[in-house]
């Protein structure tokens, strides 16, 4: 296949231009308050970009990177006052060592509550302003330090301000592209999941520590950097202005006005907000010092609770779709030959396995919650290829089970094989996924915020690692569970039914051997649980994954499983075959009733 | 011997400043659950206020209190009708940022307003000590530990033996449920911002003999008070007054033993261990809570 390389209106019409814009105007325009704001605009938009990375994607409100963007401009301003080093050089070593000071401070921090995370990043910014203040023989202290101006290329230093202003604009384009390539690699995705519902990630083999401190790094090393940009700029840095609390704020206003977890949303943020501020400054601010803060302050308040997603939204849903209509570009030249990838609606790959071996042993299982005995040595072993029934009266311990298997709990008594391997200390529960065991949850738990699509995705990552074929992969995944037809929409949308597809979806992507199922029957209608049973069975028959199911619904768990195993108090009281279990006198007295014993006889 | 007497008595008046100051922070989180990060700000707007009363009309901070409390009470009730009753039950993301937008209003509306001149109580007995057994103690410090000790008893009481207090506490227990039960939540949680709002009020009038006001004197203690509220346990008025005592010793002798500026460093080091290790704050007696936990 060739043709004309074609370019979509929004990026002839809207990107483009702004590239362009960017690129000519330190050329054109000379007057050094437009250059100041323009320099300003770029700095402030790449910090917004760089705290988005952690406080929109990864949903850790930090209010306290002005320590990073501090230890950024003192460590290189400090390297190059006191031992030479060119700024160049000291710009690397902050970013740096703001990384490695954000990863020991902040590891243990990530596993606080949204509130208290931030309370936490506040404490961390004071912490490093009393210390700069104090170490006065290294810092100098309140007064500050002065950088002597030397304009020469290794010192970081130039004699027009266009060439500040091109370092600005590259700095904002390397922390745009690279929220760009966070948002669509493994990384945003996962560090979403988390930010959505970590439990849910976990269960996907999602390392959720791990990749909030990835994504914490990457946001302090670029916060540092902007801080030595901006003290080679102004050549002066003190601690008063570098960790004002109302600075960190402002790099994340400029992501929340733009669009809080989108790449392009902090620039948006700082072109509304610069000129703004430029305005506010240069017109009144002599007389009315506090004022542009004030509006900045103001502006916070109304986009949080009118318009939280910001102005990107907007963008998206209303500017964007009319520009598309607009017709393409075509430019003479022709794209290079191309292999042409037909993705087949091939099924999905079935797992390899070895039918009638033991896959899953679990040996005098118990599990305390202080004096209350969750569940007290129950043994039960799954072979390959089964589908196995867990029944019981509600609070028997059905989905305590579950918890021990998957590694949110620990078992405090007992052992599980899956395999060959002992996984009974394995935990959290990512590391369960990934050896292959997946689940699905009896209060759905969709990531709301993001599409059908992107949270299968988050599953797909654990069996592929090429972008490509994860995206191949949950599309395949989507139309085996039927829920092409509303991969665009956010999880919120969806009805309960459908959540317990994509609750499947996800488990699935993620490739597993053995999968628990939580009574994904529960809220559905006669109909779509006709539906869903005769999707569990594909998903035994087509994909050759062993099934451990909870289900209340007894005509459901009597059609699907070879086998079934019943709890209660904790214990297991009864294992058979549906047939041995329906006439099993415990089984009757402990759950099913003599109603149903009638009932099955007359039917 | 005198000297570490001197030291502690200097800790726990320091600590009684804290307490004071979070009293109507976790009064606030206990009953809401919103965390107000510009609770800081209403300590300063206070100390303005009762700055201006004595500049202007010649009342001692000590009896502005009888004009603050009023006037804390109605700004209380429109900054939750206004703001904060959007943010109940909302999600974190719209808390932290409402009320850090809502805080830096304030401070650069007092900046506009007054400038950032650092503003002192006018008049000498800031600075008259009580000399007891070879120790100095501060009388005006000492007055702010004795208000401290009246707004925690008040609260308690307020909370025990009211059918509005009773009705807050079940309100921060399960609000639906007490919506149920014929509780107006609404007007629950306009009477507990108030009467946080009218804590830190009073505050605000009795911290001016010991400190300046200028517009962002908030930020430093309102970090202090998240200290005092996590220490204490969340919505633990009891606790927040023992808590707050602590943080007081542990900055004094903090300071005394590293360097004075340091001392507050050994506070907030101490709040990032409890947030890890502790998050639910040091148990103190169940009573005085009024958060469920």
């Amino acid at each position: 296949m060739s043709g004309a390389v074609k370019i979509k209106p929004t990026v002839y019409l809207v990107f483009g231009p702004f590239l362009l814009i960017l690129l000519i105007f330190p050329l054109v325009i000379n007057a050094p308050i437009h250059l100041d704001m323009f320099i300003t605009f770029c700095i402030m938009a790449g910090l917004g970009c760089a705290w988005n990375i952690v406080g929109g994607y990864g949903g850790q409100f930090s209010i306290g990177h002005g320590a990073f963007f501090g230890i950024g401009a003192y460590t290189s301003t400090l390297l190059y006052l006191r031992l030479g080093v060119s700024p160049w050089i000291g710009m690397l070593c902050g970013g740096t060592l703001a990384a490695v000071v954000s990863l020991a401070i902040f590891w243990p921090c990530f596993r606080l509550r949204g509130i208290f995370f931030t309370m936490a990043s506040l404490a961390f910014a004071e912490i490093v302003m009393v210390l700069s203040v104090y170490w006065q023989s290294l810092t100098n202290g309140n007064v500050g330090l002065l950088i002597l101006y030397d304009p020469k290329l290794v010192n970081f230093m130039f004699d027009s301000k266009a060439s500040y202003a091109y370092t600005a604009v590259i700095y904002m384009l390397v922390v745009f592209g690279i929220s760009v390539a966070v948002e669509n690699t493994k990384l945003g995705s996962h560090l979403t999941a988390v930010r959505e519902d970590e439990e849910a990630a976990e269960s996907l083999g999602v390392g959720s520590t791990r990749y909030k401190a990835y994504a914490m790094m990457i946001s302090a090393f670029f916060t540092a950097i902007g801080g030595t940009i901006l003290a080679q700029y102004t050549q002066f840095i003190d601690p008063d202005t570098l960790f004002d609390v109302a600075l960190s704020v402002r790099f994340a206003l400029l992501a929340i006005i733009g669009g809080i977890a989108t790449a392009a949303g902090p620039i948006v943020g700082s072109l509304i907000m610069t000129p703004l501020d430029t305005l506010l400054r240069g017109s009144l601010g002599g007389h009315f010092s506090g004022l542009g803060l004030f509006v900045y302050g103001i502006f916070l308040i109304l986009f949080v609770l009118l318009l939280p997603e910001g102005v990107m939204k907007w963008i998206r849903e209303k500017v964007f779709p009319t520009i598309n209509k607009l017709p393409e570009l075509s430019l003479p030249w022709k794209r290079a030959e191309q292999a042409e990838i037909h993705t087949s609606p091939a099924k999905p790959v079935p797992v390899a396995m070895r039918p009638g071996e033991t896959l899953l042993d679990m040996l005098d299982i118990s599990k305390f919650f202080g004096g209350l005995s969750a569940l007290s040595d129950v043994s039960m072993s799954i072979r390959e290829g089964e589908i196995v029934g867990l029944i019981g009266p509600n609070g028997a311990g059905k989905t305590t089970l579950f918890n021990v298997i998957d590694g949110y709990y620990k078992p405090d008594k007992g052992t599980i094989r899956l395999g060959n391997e002992d996984i009974t200390r394995v935990s959290p529960p990512h590391k369960i996924c990934s050896r292959g065991i997946g689940r699905t949850f009896q209060i759905v738990k969709p990531f709301r915020n993001i599409s059908v699509f992107e949270n299968v995705l988050v599953g797909s990552w654990q069996k592929h690692s090429s972008g490509k074929a994860a995206r191949a992969g949950t599309r395949e995944i989507l139309e085996f569970v039927d829920l092409e037809r509303c991969s665009d929409l956010p999880g919120s949308n969806l009805t309960i039914s459908d959540r317990k597809r994509l609750e499947l979806a996800r488990a699935l992507a993620t490739g597993p051997r053995l999968l628990l199922l939580d009574e994904v029957m529960a809220g559905l209608n006669p109909t779509e649980i006709r539906e869903m049973i005769r999707l569990v069975k594909r998903i035994s028959s087509e994909m050759h994954i062993t099934l451990l199911i909870i289900e209340h619904n007894m005509k459901a768990i009597m059609a699907l499983s070879q086998r079934i195993v019943v709890l209660d108090y904790g214990a297991k009281i009864a294992e058979g075959t549906p047939e041995e279990i329906v006439r099993n006198e415990a089984v009757i007295k402990a759950y099913l009733g003599e109603e149903y014993l009638q009932h099955v006889a007359s039917a | 011997m005198t000297g570490a007497v001197q030291l502690i008595l200097n800790g726990i008046l320091l600590g009684g400043i804290y307490a004071l100051i979070s009293m109507g922070l976790t009064l606030i989180f206990g009953v809401m659950k919103v965390v107000n990060f510009a609770h800081g700000e209403f300590l300063m707007l206070a100390m303005y206020c009762s700055f201006w009363l004595q500049y202007y009309f010649g009342v001692h901070p000590y009896l502005s209190v009888v004009f603050i409390i009023p006037a804390a009470f109605v700004v209380g009730l429109l900054v939750q009708k206004g703001l904060i009753q959007r943010l109940v039950g909302s999600t974190d993301f719209a808390q932290i940022f409402a009320t850090v937008g809502l805080m830096i209003v304030l401070q650069n509306g007092a900046l506009l307003l007054w400038t950032a001149d650092f503003r002192n109580f006018q008049g000498g007995s800031g600075a008259q000590s009580i000399q007891i057994a070879g120790c100095l103690i501060s009388q005006s410090r000492l007055i702010i530990l004795a208000a401290a000790v009246l707004v925690m008893t008040g609260l308690v009481l307020f909370l025990k033996k009211t059918h509005t207090g009773r009705a807050m506490r079940a309100t921060s227990q399960n609000g639906t449920a007490a919506w149920l039960m014929g509780i107006n939540v609404n007007r629950v949680y306009m009477i507990a911002f108030g009467l946080g709002t009218v804590c830190v009020g009073i505050a605000g009038a009795m911290l001016l003999p010991v400190y300046s006001v200028f517009p962002t004197v908030g930020s430093y203690f309102v970090l202090i008070a998240f200290v005092v509220v996590v220490l204490g346990g969340m919505g633990d008025i009891v606790g927040a007054f023992v808590a707050g005592i602590m943080v007081g010793l542990i900055e004094t002798v903090g300071g005394y033993l590293l360097a004075p500026r340091l001392g507050v460093l050994c506070v907030f080091v101490l709040f990032v261990l409890m947030l890890l290790f502790l998050p639910s704050g040091i148990r103190f007696k169940k009573r005085s809570t009024v958060a469920s936990r």
